[in-house]
């Protein structure tokens, strides 16, 4: 899965340099570069990101502060050209520690450390009755019997509840073995479903709240095993 | 004197840390040519900022502006002029007056000037020899 990232950095070459770096790893999509805090907090309070390259002396606040401001925070890589901020960065729990200017075989390893985190959660991140997802710029929790459904948007997916829809990066695939298997069911590679939801099914398909959600025949069968049919 | 393009392999000014650059680019002509234009474009405005500081004789706003010029000289491999950078914020560091860091500045700002002729020469020459 490639992660999405902003990089907040004021010297435009190393920016440059970054892009060019992330477009060659074919790991990290750049959804945006910003030259101040200010501007990176609006788009992280807007939008979800995986990772933040992030430069430490800008003008205005610092690249730490921004860190203070946000109220989740995803993988951080500091690009910086002082390593007197490596104290700061083990401090922030930071992924990774880049010195300007970076090889891109250092900043390879930067990023497959944050894909192995983003990948491996840490343990107790998934409890069983209930969700967090990363939207709207937060950590949002979501109780398992208020998710309809999942439903796959690309490198994104829409998580559906009775009066409100999250969106947030991630992938079927990935939700596939993370979502409390008692509730939750695969039946597209498209949707994952509440089995509690299910209000009808048909041939090829279920309605939940009146929404159609096709099922493949791969699933189907186990669809009905999971259906207490009298 | 050995032609630029000896042997299908780029030369560089006696001036650039060859092995530092090649470490960096992993010897990709293309990236470093870019890097070398982005540098370029970048350049003056930071040149300014220090010539503002130091005209307003604003120490610490040079010392700041100098550390954001500092990584332009790592991106094009005059790691001397890098490390010259470094020495500078140290003495502001350690000597925090106006008047005591001035003969080092004069250096570094000469330094600066150079420079910005060699990246300019280098990325004309970059650019022959990556469209031969």
């Amino acid at each position: 899965m490639s992660l999405c990232c902003i990089i907040v950095e004021d010297l435009q070459v190393a920016a440059n340099y970054l892009i060019k770096c992330c477009e060659k790893s074919n790991l990290v999509e750049v959804k945006g570069h910003f030259t101040n805090v200010p501007d990176a907090l609006s788009f992280v309070n807007e939008h979800t990101v995986d990772l933040i390259f992030l430069d430490v002396e800008m003008p205005g606040p610092s690249g730490f502060e921004l860190l203070d401001q946000m109220a989740f925070l995803p993988k951080i890589i500091l690009t910086t050209s002082k390593k007197e901020y490596a104290y700061d960065a083990y401090e922030y729990k930071v992924t990774d520690f880049l010195k300007k200017p970076f090889s891109y075989e250092r900043f390879l390893e930067a990023v497959q450390k944050a894909q192995s985190a983003t990948e491996f959660p840490a343990t107790g991140a998934v409890a069983s009755d209930h969700i967090y997802i990363k939207s709207e710029g937060k950590l949002i929790r979501l109780a398992n019997e208020s998710i309809l459904y999942i439903e796959s948007m690309g490198d994104y997916v829409k998580f559906v509840t009775a009066d409100k829809k999250y969106i947030t990066h991630n992938t079927i695939k990935n939700l596939e073995d993370r979502v409390d298997k008692a509730t939750f069911l695969k039946v597209h590679r498209s949707y994952i479903i509440n089995l509690h939801k299910i209000e009808d099914m048909r041939e090829n398909c279920l309605f939940i709240q009146g929404v159609e959600i096709p099922v493949s025949k791969a699933y189907k069968s186990m669809v009905i095993s999971r259906l207490n049919i009298l | 004197m050995t032609h630029p393009f000896a042997n299908n392999t780029y030369v560089f000014n006696e001036h650039i840390n060859v092995q530092y650059i090649s470490e960096l680019y992993s010897g990709d002509y293309g990236i470093i040519e870019e890097t070398y234009s982005d540098v370029l474009a970048e350049y003056p405005s930071l040149l300014e900022n220090i010539d503002t500081s130091f005209a307003t004789r604003n120490l610490d706003g040079l010392k700041r502006a100098v550390h954001k010029i500092k990584p332009l000289f790592g991106f094009t491999g005059l790691t001397a002029i890098q490390s010259q950078c470094l020495d500078f914020e140290r003495a502001c560091e350690a000597d925090p007056s106006f008047d005591s860091i001035l003969p080092l500045f004069s250096i570094l700002h000469e330094s600066f000037v150079r420079a910005q002729a060699i990246i300019a020469e280098e990325k004309a020459r970059l650019s022959i020899f990556n469209s031969r």
